[in-house]
């Protein structure tokens, strides 16, 4: 049992302060950014003519595609990195099981954010050349 | 880790509750269920159910509380002071809602029984009463007094424009009865580091105080991922006050200007 005021356990170790207002104007501007892409990709999709490997990679090359996926692609790793650190936080208290969890999502979210933008290039540049 | 399953002792114990039956000749009965909890004594907590006759009993919740200690069972604890909300001492949840048994009328919560339970996610001292000290440490952490460079005016006291007033007419209303903070579950999961809608709704009222000239100090207090954005802004706070206050929107503000002041 300790025997720390309350106010002294509440104060702690002061407000952080560092990085805590870009991160919640991230999530917010990621968002605002994601809402016009997703649907643009939503109708893109529903407007294909067929899903054969053919007409799929056809669209993704054509235009300016590419730069919409690829941005979709990142924009969206972002926010759900954003998310899910906060979800993380929210729940996981020991320190650490929230620094590996931390550490996994960011890692994992990298690991999509490259994965899908190598394969919107190499698509693109494909077909191109 | 949040826990999803209460400790071994938080646990009710639904065969240890006692009935109290209505007394002979009792034509308007009500069922009241109520939690209790004495840890001096051990076991888990149970629920007694109080049978009374609604003829007999004030119209508030409290009214049959106090019926109960005074009447039929006087080991029942209970917090009260008022009963008229503004002390905000009797504040409990009742059928499932943090709100105050003072102003809340047995007959605008249907017919059927009534469940009375200390506010979640406190400890418990016994029954109805919890151990708010962190609460109100958080609201000793805010702060929540004027605080000036500028020396007095030496012949009358500070002046403020009406507009200006009326910006912290509604958040100075909150009685601190904890019925906010103890609704909300990013207080449950982090009531350690989040200060909780309370505490922020009286951090805004001095925020906005035109006659305050520490603004930028308390903006500075609450820009942490967890004293202020553990708030998700789910409105649970603003649904269970019982002064109708808004402490979601005045948690809105405060991050908006903190987002402000950044560019």
């Amino acid at each position: 049992m300790s025997l720390r005021t309350p106010l002294g356990r509440v104060l702690n170790h002061g407000a952080a302060r560092s990085g805590v207002v870009s991160h919640w104007i991230v999530e917010r501007v990621t968002g605002l950014a994601l809402a016009p892409l997703s649907i643009w990709l939503l109708v893109q999709l529903l407007a294909l003519p067929a899903s054969d490997y053919a007409s799929v990679t056809t669209w993704i090359a054509a235009g300016w595609n590419p730069v919409w996926l690829t941005l979709t692609v990142l924009l969206a790793a972002w926010h759900s990195w954003q998310g899910v650190q906060v979800v993380v936080e929210d729940y996981v208290h020991g320190f650490a099981a929230k620094t590996l969890l931390l550490l996994l999502s960011a890692f994992a979210h990298a690991l999509v954010a490259a994965s899908g933008v190598y394969a919107i290039l190499h698509v693109a540049f494909r077909s191109t050349t | 880790m949040a826990e999803f399953r209460l400790p071994a002792n938080s646990r009710i114990d639904t065969r240890a509750g006692k009935h109290y039956p209505a007394p002979a000749g009792a034509k308007q009965v009500r069922v009241f269920r109520v939690y209790r909890f004495d840890p001096a004594a051990g076991g888990r907590p149970r629920v007694d159910s109080y049978a009374l006759d609604m003829e007999q009993c004030g119209p508030m919740v409290l009214d049959a509380l106090l019926k109960i200690k005074n009447e039929v069972d006087a080991t029942l604890s209970l917090r009260r002071s008022c009963r008229e909300g503004i002390c905000g001492s009797c504040a409990m949840n009742i059928n499932g809602v943090n709100t105050l048994a003072c102003t809340r009328s047995c007959a605008e919560l249907g017919s059927g029984d009534i469940r009375i339970y200390p506010l979640p996610h406190q400890p418990v001292l016994k029954d109805l009463v919890t151990d708010l000290s962190d609460f109100y440490a958080q609201y000793a952490a805010v702060k929540p007094w004027l605080k000036t460079r500028t020396p007095p005016p030496p012949d009358r006291e500070r002046l403020q424009a009406k507009d200006d007033q009326l910006k912290i007419d509604r958040p100075s209303a909150c009685i601190l009865c904890a019925c906010c903070s103890t609704s909300c579950p990013s207080y449950w999961w982090n009531s350690e580091r989040y200060l909780g809608p309370a505490a922020l709704l009286a951090a805004y009222r001095w925020i906005i105080d035109s006659r305050d000239e520490a603004t930028g100090e308390r903006l500075d207090m609450v820009e942490d991922a967890f004293r202020l954005y553990r708030c998700h802004t789910i409105m649970n706070c603003a649904e269970a006050c019982p002064k109708d206050l808004n402490p979601a929107r005045a948690i809105g503000h405060i991050k908006q200007m903190l987002a402000e002041r950044q560019h």
